[in-house]
């Protein structure tokens, strides 16, 4: 009996710290939001006067609005789009698929607040391309800073998310069902709109409240572009609080934390139970037989026009403007760009020692940092495979609720909790506490990269090693982890690009010494140096780029 | 000696019962069999045995030693038994090459490495393995894979050895090789074997006893001989071998024999458990054991040619009685028409 106990402490071990990582941040938002004043403040008196506060300010409920439109415009754009882009792909033979796919999937890997901002030098009022329309033909018929240019920009780049899980339910499908359709005399976009589509409508049900709720969580799109006309959304505004009062308004900002939560928790929730449904639902269909592609002759032309589009617009438009602008030293109506290239952006980087830390802190953080974030997810993970108890019910639901904190409340909370806690106070000013607030932030994501790992290793195989005579920590270290490898390797570098990505967990834990790019970029942002931003933005996405290539060189997939 | 006794064993996945009180023993030296079709428990009774599913009640003891009872809540865990099981995916660690599969038992009994040597050399030269000792399993033959497998189960001389449909991942051909060449291994290395299997002519050709599972509950067991020449019930009967039914009344007992009318039909036959004059009865006769008559006499009834089958080595004629169909077996052709069919006996069984 000694024996066992001694081999389950790891286990409790394990799912006490994580426990703790999980739950103490978000309490102490919760206790935050009922004190009248900083918990620190010796003058503090419980109550609801923050959330009074925020109910009366009529920001907040513009806030609410303009989130819950963006939102929605997000789903209306996103999820047709991303549908018809995932039948194109996954059931036809357009020629270049297998050079389109990752390409597909930059926009979900380069960081949110670096498309911006490449939105902003790119089609801003003195974008490159705007310039460049203005001087071919006169006029560019676009703005970016209305609120439905923020909801288009938003929903083309959230297309990715609903195409990652709309192909795989297409992969599930079998080909016989479109085939049947062909011969009844339907042509390809009539067989994507009457039977493969509505045959993935769980799939597409799950794709639209995630992209709702990543609608909610949108924080670096309306930062940037909806700064010059003064559109706010409830994580901008929770920003701009501290602001608005001048003083540290803690208790605000917890309860606008809250009320964030008490929309995206059962979001999250909601996405839990569909995607469970969505597996059932392609376990029923069982086994596809060999996929045939449809052809598409005529279509392919439109297909590729449409896909080619979207590129354009979601990936290139964004990705060159950030490109040049990162070496020039001005740009707008009449500059000639032979004239203005410059490396001097770059020069500037150098010699500024926070950001030469922040770019290498940024290096350790997915190199190092990643490494360790995946050990611990793999500790996590051990700690519920095969056991169908109590615990790893709890735990299941425990990964859950970082999902629902948004990046930007998740490094607020972790903030206060190196505040709270007086022991942990000391490692506030180091990279261990931002390498701590993102591996909590991604804990679901990269619970899920190893679960699917755990799920591909047969039980017999740990099975007979326990019959041969081996104890589950001997089976977990001699049969399960070898046969993980590949797994933990592929999971390393999705959550090193990731990390690379991260932007606004570090918002509020920027310090000298934690500085990372992501976070900077969102301070020298507003601080106003576009130059500096331009550079460090271009190095972010290098990063980035190093991550895919690499992972693409290794054949990860880049999703699950 | 009794290597294994299973007692009164209960269990249920939820409120879902899977084993109903089943009690075996398998001596040193003896091969049993677990048969059943799919859902009868025979899996998990072996998997129970290993410790790989926790029953809710009952007693389970390997050799002298406890390693499972309900009421004195003893559970000794899978690694604690010293059992060898053979899977039916043969569930080969895909990382170890095959001399560190077969190995990896010794690796955590902790014998030292000369030794650890020879004796997976001994037990790979045994199954003609040896040749292949560093290759990995997916290198390997179905074949090839099940005796890795094997060997692995074996190296460490387990008192009792698991098998899990051991044959049933081969292809036809070979599991009839397959079948003759494991049965003369167990003889000749006098092993222990529980070995589970849906294939009643798998479970006839290899084991000296056989325990027919069904819903849980054991239906009978016995020699190969007795489960097949003696089946206490109509689901024993149904199981084993190819038969004939007939349905009818029974109008008369005598002396342990029933006679059942049917529509064309009137049969003696020996009366089993059960059978009361005056109710509705089954008759069954295993295939080959109804002849070709060449005309009417003693418990032979007269039947109409459907069919013919050529089956290389016979014939299968199929016949029709009212609305019933009766096959057998014959050397011949047979012209169309009626013909006389002999049912001996001894050889129906009256449930």
């Amino acid at each position: 009996m000694r024996a066992m106990t001694l081999a389950a402490f790891p286990r409790a071990l394990t799912i006490f710290v994580t426990a703790s990582a999980v739950l103490a941040p978000l309490s102490l938002i919760f206790y935050q939001s009922f004190l009248s004043a900083p918990f620190f403040d010796a003058r503090k008196t419980a109550g609801l006067g923050a959330y009074a506060f925020i109910f009366a300010d009529s920001d907040f409920w513009d806030a609410s609005l303009n989130s819950a439109l963006i939102a929605t415009a997000m789903v209306v754009i996103a999820v047709p789009l991303g549908a018809m882009l995932a039948f194109v792909m996954e059931r036809t033979d357009l020629p270049g698929k297998r050079w389109i796919e990752p390409l597909i999937l930059v926009p979900s890997f380069v960081s949110p607040m670096v498309l911006a901002f490449g939105y902003v030098v790119s089609a801003g009022p003195v974008g490159f391309y705007t310039v460049w329309a203005t001087e071919f033909f006169g006029g560019a018929p676009w703005g970016i800073y209305s609120l439905t240019a923020i909801g288009v920009i938003a929903g083309l780049t959230h297309v990715p998310n609903v195409y990652v899980y709309a192909s795989a339910a297409l992969k599930s499908l079998g080909s016989d069902v479109e085939e049947a359709a062909r011969v009844a005399g339907a042509s390809p976009f009539r067989v994507a709109t009457t039977v493969s589509l509505p045959l993935i409508t769980p799939a597409l049900l799950f794709s639209a409240v995630l992209v709702f709720f990543l609608g909610f969580e949108l924080f670096g799109l309306p930062l940037v572009l909806g700064d010059p006309e003064g559109h706010l959304v409830l994580s901008t505004y929770l920003y701009k609080l501290t602001n608005k009062l001048g003083t540290p308004s803690y208790h605000l900002m917890a309860a606008v934390a809250i009320c964030i939560v008490a929309v995206t928790f059962p979001l999250v929730l909601l996405q839990r139970y569909l995607l469970q449904n969505t597996r059932k639902y392609a376990t029923i269909k069982g086994k596809a037989g060999r996929m045939r592609e449809l052809p598409l002759r005529a279509w392919k032309w439109v297909a590729g026009a449409l896909i080619g589009a979207w590129l354009f617009v979601g990936v290139i438009v964004p990705l060159s403007g950030i490109a040049l602008r990162a070496f020039v030293s001005n740009w707008g109506y009449g500059a000639k760009l032979s004239e203005v290239l410059t490396l001097e952006h770059f020069q500037s980087v150098w010699e500024e020692p926070t950001l030469v830390r922040a770019i290498w802190n940024t290096i350790l953080i997915g190199t190092i940092g990643g490494a360790i974030a995946v050990a611990c997810y793999t500790a996590i993970g051990f700690s519920t495979h095969r056991r169908n108890d109590g615990w790893s019910r709890f735990v299941d639901y425990l990964v859950l609720v970082p999902r629902a904190v948004p990046g930007l409340l998740a490094g607020l909370a972790f903030l206060w909790v190196f505040l709270f806690f007086p022991p942990l106070t000391p490692l506030r000013t180091t990279i261990f506490s931002m390498w701590l607030a993102y591996t909590v932030v991604w804990l679901a994501y990269g619970m899920r990269l190893i679960s699917s790992s755990l799920l591909q290793v047969s039980s017999e195989l740990e099975e007979a090693g326990r019959s041969a005579g081996a104890s589950r920590g001997r089976v977990s270290r001699d049969i399960t982890l070898p046969l993980l490898r590949h797994g933990l390797l592929a999971s390393w570098l999705l959550v090193f690009m990731i990390f690379e990505r991260e932007y606004s967990t570090g918002v509020y834990l920027l310090a000298p010494g934690t500085e990372v790019i992501g976070a900077e970029l969102v301070s020298l942002w507003q601080g106003g140096a576009i130059d500096v931003v331009a550079a460090l933005s271009l190095i972010n996405v290098v990063l980035v780029g190093i991550g895919l290539a690499l992972a693409l060189r290794f054949g990860v997939r880049l999703r699950d | 000696m009794a290597e294994l006794t299973v007692e009164d064993l209960h269990l249920a996945y939820g409120t879902n019962p899977i084993l109903k009180g089943v009690s075996l023993t398998l001596d040193r030296g003896e091969v049993v069999s677990l048969l059943g079709p799919s859902g009868s428990g025979k899996t998990t009774l072996l998997r129970a045995v290993a410790g790989l599913e926790t029953p809710n009640a009952g007693r389970i003891r390997i050799g002298d030693k406890a390693v499972f009872d309900g009421a004195a809540k003893v559970d000794v865990p899978a690694e604690g038994r010293n059992l060898g099981l053979v899977f039916q995916s043969y569930a080969l660690w895909p990382h170890k090459t095959v001399f560190d599969n077969v190995a990896y038992g010794l690796r955590l009994r902790k014998v030292s490495g000369t030794d650890i040597r020879t004796r997976v050399s001994a037990a790979l030269d045994q199954l003609s393995l040896l040749h292949l000792r560093e290759r990995f399993p997916h290198q390997l033959s179905g074949g090839q894979q099940q005796r890795v497998a094997l060997a692995r189960a074996l190296v460490y001389n387990p008192p009792v050895i698991l098998l899990d449909e051991p044959l049933s991942n081969l292809d036809a051909k070979l599991r009839e090789e397959a079948r003759a060449w494991l049965r003369e291994l167990i003889v000749e290395l006098q092993l222990s074997a529980l070995c589970v299997t849906h294939d009643q002519g798998e479970s006839l050709a290899m084991s000296d006893r056989i325990l027919l599972l069904n819903e849980g509950r054991i239906e009978q067991q016995g020699t190969p001989q007795e489960m097949y020449g003696n089946p206490a019930t109509l689901f024993a009967a149904d199981f084993m071998g190819s038969n004939n039914r007939l349905p009818g009344r029974v109008t008369e007992i005598r002396d342990g024999a029933a006679r059942l009318e049917g529509e064309g039909y009137a049969l003696w036959g020996r009366a089993r458990h059960g059978v009361v004059s005056g109710k509705d009865g089954t008759a069954m006769i295993r295939l080959e054991r109804i002849r070709l008559a060449t005309g009417p006499g003693d418990n032979r009834l007269e039947a109409s040619l459907t069919t013919s089958m050529y089956l290389g080595d016979k014939w299968e004629h199929l016949f029709h009685v009212g609305e019933s169909r009766l096959r057998a077996y014959g050397t011949e052709p047979l012209a169309a028409g009626t013909h006389w069919l002999e049912v001996p006996r001894e050889d129906l069984w009256v449930f």
